[in-house]
């Protein structure tokens, strides 16, 4: 991939959340992609935050098979908006019904990948979003 | 097996049958191989299966060891237990889904009650209580937020607990054990007549990637519970294993059921150590087993598997009781080959799913709805997946032979094999120290991520082939609507518990939570088996939370994401 600087993707699971076998399978495929991606399990939407921070990612990946992402997602955003972190894009992963999609989007989501979803979408998003923070 | 002259035919027939292939087919190579990754040839024949013993590899049904069915008359009499998993919300939904799914033919079991397959929301699973931050977001979504014993009496009021299955589902498994119990002393229910099922999954659980007791602390909290089921509660089923969530981690065929019989055994050990007789723990090991995609190989697996643990059971614990050599199965279908594209396909999936493990001989069933990679079943859906297993069960004449299957040449021969390589990971197990030590070096993780992975790659592909998702495919995005819980069970569990909190007498409760440390110790120190369940459920009396429960024992057994294996990404 031809990236202008290698993306940095932070993948967070909370700590309740369980089954991870699709954010594994996602994040052996990211990195094929040249993507650097980071792991983290996490308490609090605000440890996500302050992970990213500390990691300079590009792109949070939240991992959703429980459907807390609209009590976990609105804090979160809040949270980058106090850090001042307003070029990190946010997208989902997981068991997301189509009928979530738009208020997602709504709250701020920049992609949403559910079972089936095609990965490749994703290497274009991390392009983009990587290339815009250099510049 | 078969006469010279059935060979010699066959030899003759399997040339004729090469020189086809050289002639018409230009002899390309059409073997293939089996998900596990077993060759398998374009046909099989007497040949294949001479080496076997009819008697001994073979044999009849409900004769040891039971490879072709644990009974000698089965669906005849009554076929599998219907019994799906259900849960959400607070007790009093959960209460109406379980009415619901029993007026709708769920759950009749062998004794003529019911079976409820109960399931507990995330915070309950890693013993945090309803009204601590980390759990919002999860509070009643994937299970029920039934918190202590007077939510049980929301959730069981009226049903007969002597007569009716009630099954446990919860990784955390003590406190809940221990609020059912305080909640069954005081309906008046005898313990030695309550039936259910917990899952006991204390020394395992790696296959739920969060937090974990370390595994030789939680086997011997699972020895202390077994322990004090053979003492009190004989008829209760205290140990599942899980192979399904195993499965669906990424593990194939064999890999389920070697990993499985080995996590088994590890709590057989332990329980043979504690002085608890084989036989009397035994019986109430139950596995839980999922039914996949390759149709036969599953089939086969599910043979071979009650043939490997009879054996074992006889031969390495020297049990008598048919009960302790059968292996007593709940299947659990397939969730990970269902897709969200073009969910109503699924139903089609889970039929097949379904077939696999009637023709298998299960004893008792759940099969998910349509919409399982979308969220919670809706009322509709969760009636749909009863109606696969009622047509499977009652319309295509699965109940009058037992072991359809059996003398097929591919069958026997594929069953053979599975056992075979089995039988090699067994080993493999062994080599390494057994259970604990596969489980702390991340050996059983690592192979299921592999496969996960593989599987994937194969998908992503094309390579294989899943209708919907990468072939057949159809521009128009269909959108169900999800099912929703109601959006005040949080704020209502929170009020609940700190209510409960606030009526109950503190220093009781403290000196409860106490008493149940210094049972812990015993435990972890002097070896004193079932003294820990019986503390935790005068702490449930007392009105100790099931977090605080759970808490207390973590103040001596170890327990974090640290004993969750290959615990870097």
């Amino acid at each position: 991939m031809g990236y202008e600087r290698k993306p940095k993707l932070l993948m967070a699971k909370h700590i309740l959340d369980g089954h991870d076998r699709g954010v594994k399978a996602a994040m052996t495929i990211f990195r094929d992609m040249g993507i650097e991606v980071v792991y983290i399990i996490f308490r609090k939407p605000e440890d996500v935050v302050e992970a990213a921070k500390q990691e300079d990612a590009d792109i949070i990946g939240l991992s959703f098979s429980s459907g807390a992402y609209f009590e976990i997602i609105p804090i979160l955003m809040d949270s980058l908006k106090l850090n001042d972190m307003h070029d990190i894009a946010v997208v989902v992963g997981g068991l997301i019904p189509e009928y979530d999609k738009p208020e997602l989007t709504r709250l701020g989501i920049k992609g949403i990948f559910g079972p089936g979803d095609d990965l490749m979408r994703f290497a274009d998003l991390a392009a983009q979003v990587a290339g815009a923070r250099v510049s | 097996m078969f006469d010279q002259e059935t060979l010699t035919a066959a030899e003759r027939l399997n040339k004729e049958w090469a020189e086809l292939l050289e002639k018409i087919y230009k002899s390309k190579d059409y073997s293939s191989k089996t998900n596990s990754g077993i060759p398998v040839k374009p046909y099989y024949g007497p040949a294949d299966i001479d080496s076997l013993d009819y008697e001994k590899d073979i044999g009849v049904p409900g004769i040891y060891p039971y490879m072709r069915n644990n009974y000698g008359i089965h669906y005849q009499r009554q076929t599998w237990i219907n019994q799906p998993t259900h849960g959400y919300g607070l007790p009093e939904h959960t209460r109406e889904r379980m009415d619901a799914l029993a007026r709708e033919g769920m759950g009749g079991g062998y004794t003529g009650g019911r079976a409820y397959n109960l399931v507990w929301d995330l915070p309950s699973y890693v013993g945090t209580d309803p009204d601590e931050p980390e759990a919002l977001g999860f509070v009643g979504k994937d299970g029920v937020s039934c918190n202590n014993e007077e939510d049980f009496e929301l959730m069981l009021h009226g049903i007969d607990l002597t007569n009716n299955n009630i099954v446990l589902i919860n990784t955390d498994t003590i406190p809940v054990f221990a609020h059912f119990i305080a909640y069954a002393d005081r309906m008046g229910f005898p313990r030695d007549k309550l039936r259910g099922n917990t899952m006991n999954w204390q020394f395992t659980g790696w296959f739920f990637p969060s937090m974990l007791w370390e595994p030789s602390g939680g086997l011997k909290l699972a020895t202390d519970l077994i322990k004090f089921c053979c003492e009190e509660m004989p008829g209760w089923n205290h140990t599942n294993i899980e192979a399904h969530a195993m499965s669906e981690m990424g593990a194939n065929a064999v890999q389920q059921m070697v990993f499985a019989i080995s996590t088994a055994m590890a709590v057989a050990d332990s329980c043979v150590e504690a002085g608890i007789a084989p036989d009397a723990f035994m019986p109430g090991i139950g596995y839980q087993i999922a039914q996949c995609n390759d149709f036969f190989e599953y089939i086969c697996m599910f043979r071979a598997w009650r043939k490997l643990w009879a054996r074992i059971v006889h031969d390495r614990y020297g049990c008598k009781r048919p009960s302790s050599m059968h292996l007593r199965v709940h299947t659990h279908t397939s969730c990970y080959e269902l897709v969200a594209q073009q969910p109503l396909v699924n139903i089609i999936r889970s039929t097949l799913h379904c077939l696999g493990a009637a023709l298998s001989g299960t004893t008792a069933m759940e099969v998910p709805a349509y919409d399982e990679p979308i969220g919670i079943p809706t009322e509709e859906a969760a009636v749909l997946a009863l109606r696969i297993q009622q047509v499977v069960a009652e319309e295509i004449g699965i109940d009058r032979v037992s072991d359809p299957l059996g003398g097929s040449y591919y069958v026997e021969w594929l069953t053979n094999k599975i056992e075979e390589e089995g039988k090699k990971v067994l080993s493999q197990i062994e080599e390494m120290g057994g259970f604990v030590n596969a489980h702390k070096s991340g050996f059983f993780v690592r192979q299921c991520r592999e496969n996960a992975a593989r599987w994937r790659r194969e998908v992503d592909s094309g390579k294989r082939t899943v209708v919907g998702w990468n072939k057949y495919k159809i521009n128009e995005v269909q959108i169900p609507k999800p099912f929703r819980g109601d959006p005040e069970t949080r704020r209502v569990a929170m009020e609940r518990i700190a209510r409960y909190k606030a009526e109950r007498d503190q220093s009781k409760t403290d000196a409860a939570l106490n008493a149940l440390i210094v049972a812990a110790e015993k435990l972890d120190k002097e070896g004193a088996y079932g003294v820990v369940m019986p503390a935790a459920i005068e702490a449930a009396k007392a009105k100790a939370t099931m977090g605080e429960i759970s808490r207390t024992l973590q103040k001596v057994f170890k327990w974090g994401t640290q004993y969750q294996p290959l615990n870097t990404y």
